[in-house]
């Protein structure tokens, strides 16, 4: 896959790293030292990266411009600053955060989890042990018997929510007021029932689920 | 005197303007009132009385009794050495003139001679010494007014003349009583007037110092109090005046400290920067040398210092923090959570780092909320720096527990692993770490009004977190 990624950077030791790390990780990659043409530059791409702490025009300002200029175009913020002096002011624009020193890994990690949720880059379908599923299409195929498995639009709509996080626990509260639109009452057993039901159409053994795993006393789970 | 002095004079106890001098003005005129305004509502009262005298006399046709009383002597004195007859016409002349009166008179002898009119009874036909004492005593200050005059010049022979008038014509209307109730109504009006006088003086000044305190009181946008306006040079202007003076100096102290404020956060976040970037190379190095084919004990040294790398970032992380926060920069706002969801979204971002550590993760929560009054990002942060040290500190014990018990009647939330515990050696060089991030919990905890308590055992470390009951 070839997302194409703008890296907004001052430091040249970092930034001809981190640019080279993504690169090998099969991203195309624009690094700009300063953010003066940022706004130009993010045109045609899916994702931006950018540090705070920039030369004249400071990153909480490029991040709020980019911001507006494409309101769905996810920023990840790389910070040097102390993370809770950032993250008062920082996160109201951008999607995730990181803060340095990071782990290169952790890094792309982050990124294919934003370009998943926004869905700007995501793959035409995804192999999820035995299940194809098209997202585009809306079709889960079970790749082992070619049969296509037809799911309700709420059932759908939870397993495309775990999906968009994929590899991520989300508790109950977030997976129910996501797909339902209203706040998660304790005791509600619909969405155990929902899951229930999506296990027994997804899994080839709904007793033992391999596709959408239970974490005991925080959520579930669907993992690549 | 020099000008200084007396701009001093000006300001001192007497100035015109000072609230002591119109204070003791008031007082000086309440001393006075006693000794001062008595004689005064008199002389007032007499001086109205003089007045009214001319116009009495203008209404009394005979005028008053002395000018009556006077012209009876003077008529007795024109009769020197006059006969019977010619006293006689002279009386008969003077009856034409006073109709009203009676009058009669006696000679020398004693006999009483004309009476006019001449019915007239109650006067005796021969005058003895007792009769004429007897008439006397009975004629002071009664009614008839009665006018006795010896005839002759000087009054001096021994006949005379008497004129009895009805009182009535010779007195106006005025009764003794109407000068007592004069005074008492004057000094009656002027005591109110004082009290309303000093009573005003009071509210006036309570007003003020009302408004004063209603100004004081009140803040603008930056919890500073407004100047107010300087309306009198007394006093309270003076106070006004130290007040709007004082305020100044707060709004210069203020700004200062915003600008000191500023000075330290730049400083941190410069300082910050400054260590991070170095550290995000090495680590990058690291990373790509990583990649490199090492031996077994090049790879052990490189996740050393992978390891030290990653806590050296997460110490600077939490020196800086701290440091802003006990500054008061961090301002926190508790609002009604549910901390055992908090709890759940935080572990499972946790989740896969305990898993990669291969620490089991224990979590039984309770399904109803636990409603604490926290700030989300700060509750967070505390969650994250206890199960970042769970897996620093405690990952031997390949174990992280999260549940709620009730503990002395308290409903808390415990956080548990089966490290080696505080007093372990193991522990002592990695302590430092941990302590600044503990620190930064035990911060937040009590800025949220939650209490904590560790509870270290050969099983592990349990940390408790409670709200008191």
């Amino acid at each position: 896959m070839s997302a194409a990624l703008l890296y907004i950077e001052d430091d040249q030791e970092i930034g001809a790293f981190v640019a080279e790390h993504l690169r090998s990780n099969g991203y195309e990659v624009k690094w700009l030292r300063s953010g003066e043409q940022a706004v130009e530059q993010a045109e045609g791409c899916q994702l931006v990266i950018l540090d705070v702490m920039l030369p004249g025009l400071d990153g909480f300002t490029v991040g709020q411009r980019l911001k507006k200029a494409a309101p769905e175009r996810p920023i990840l913020l790389l910070s040097a600053r102390t993370a809770i002096d950032d993250k008062l002011q920082g996160l109201q624009f951008a999607d995730d955060y990181v803060t340095k020193p990071f782990h290169p890994d952790e890094l792309t990690a982050r990124i294919e989890v934003l370009l998943r949720r926004s869905g700007a880059h995501a793959p035409d379908s995804v192999q999820i042990k035995h299940l194809l599923v098209n997202e585009k299409e809306n079709r889960i195929v079970n790749s082992e018997t070619g049969e296509e498995i037809t799911l309700s639009g709420k059932q759908f709509h939870i397993f495309k929510y775990l999906l968009r996080h994929l590899g991520q626990i989300m508790t109950k509260e977030q997976i129910y007021e996501s797909v339902w639109g209203e706040p998660y009452l304790e005791g509600d057993k619909t969405l155990m029932v929902h899951i229930r039901y999506l296990r027994e159409k997804l899994e080839k053994e709904p007793a033992s689920p391999e596709i959408i795993e239970t974490v005991r006393g925080i959520g579930y789970r669907v993992r690549a | 005197m020099s000008a200084p002095q007396n701009e001093k004079r000006k300001r001192g106890f007497f100035a015109r303007q000072s609230l002591l001098s119109r204070y003791l003005l008031i007082v000086l005129s309440a001393f006075l009132f006693i000794p001062i305004i008595i004689p005064l509502a008199s002389m007032i009262y007499f001086g109205v009385e003089a007045f009214d005298g001319q116009t009495d006399r203008i209404s009394l046709k005979y005028g008053n009794a002395n000018e009556l009383e006077a012209a009876w002597h003077a008529e007795a004195r024109t009769l020197h050495g006059a006969d019977a007859d010619e006293v006689d016409a002279k009386l008969r002349e003077l009856k034409a003139k006073y109709p009203e009166a009676s009058m009669f008179w006696v000679d020398a002898d004693g006999s009483t001679r004309l009476r006019l009119p001449e019915a007239r009874s109650g006067v005796p036909d021969r005058w003895t010494a007792a009769e004429a004492i007897r008439f006397m005593k009975s004629s002071v200050g009664s009614d008839p007014f009665t006018v006795v005059a010896f005839l002759g010049a000087e009054n001096g022979d021994g006949a005379f003349m008497a004129l009895q008038m009805p009182r009535a014509l010779v007195e106006g209307g005025v009764s003794g009583g109407r000068g007592t109730t004069f005074i008492v109504v004057f000094i009656f009006v002027t005591f109110a007037l004082f009290t309303a006088l000093s009573l005003w003086f009071f509210m006036h000044i309570r007003k003020r110092l009302l408004l004063l305190q209603a100004a004081m009181s009140k803040r603008d946008e930056h919890g500073l109090p407004a100047p107010v306006e300087q309306k009198r040079p007394d006093e309270i202007g003076g106070l006004e005046a130290a007040f709007n003076g004082m305020v100044e100096q707060l709004k210069a102290g203020r700004l200062l400290q915003q600008e000191e404020e500023e000075l330290r956060k730049r400083l941190i976040s410069n300082l910050s920067h400054d260590l991070r970037t170095p550290l995000t190379v090495m680590r990058g190095h690291l990373y790509t040398l990583a990649k490199e084919n090492l031996s077994g004990k090049g790879k052990a040294s490189l996740d050393t210092l992978e390891r030290k790398t990653e806590g050296l970032g997460a110490l600077i992380d939490n020196l800086l923090a701290y440091t802003l926060m006990t500054s008061g920069r961090y301002k926190l706002e508790p609002e009604p959570v549910d901390v055992l969801r908090l709890v759940r979204e935080s572990a499972a971002a946790w989740y896969p780092v305990w898993e990669k550590a291969g620490i089991e993760a224990d979590i039984s929560l309770p399904a109803e909320p636990l409603i604490w009054q926290i700030d989300k990002l700060a509750f967070r942060r505390i969650l994250d720096n206890l199960f970042q040290n769970i897996v620093r500190h405690a990952a031997s014990g390949k174990y992280a527990g999260l549940y709620v018990e009730e503990i002395e009647g308290r409903v808390s939330l415990i956080v548990a692993d089966r490290g080696p515990g505080l007093e372990s050696g193991s522990m002592v060089s990695e302590e430092k770490g941990a302590g600044i991030g503990l620190a930064i919990v035990d911060y937040l905890l009590r800025e949220m009004g939650l209490h904590w308590r560790r509870e270290s055992s050969e099983q592990g470390l349990r940390i408790l977190i409670y709200k008191e009951a």
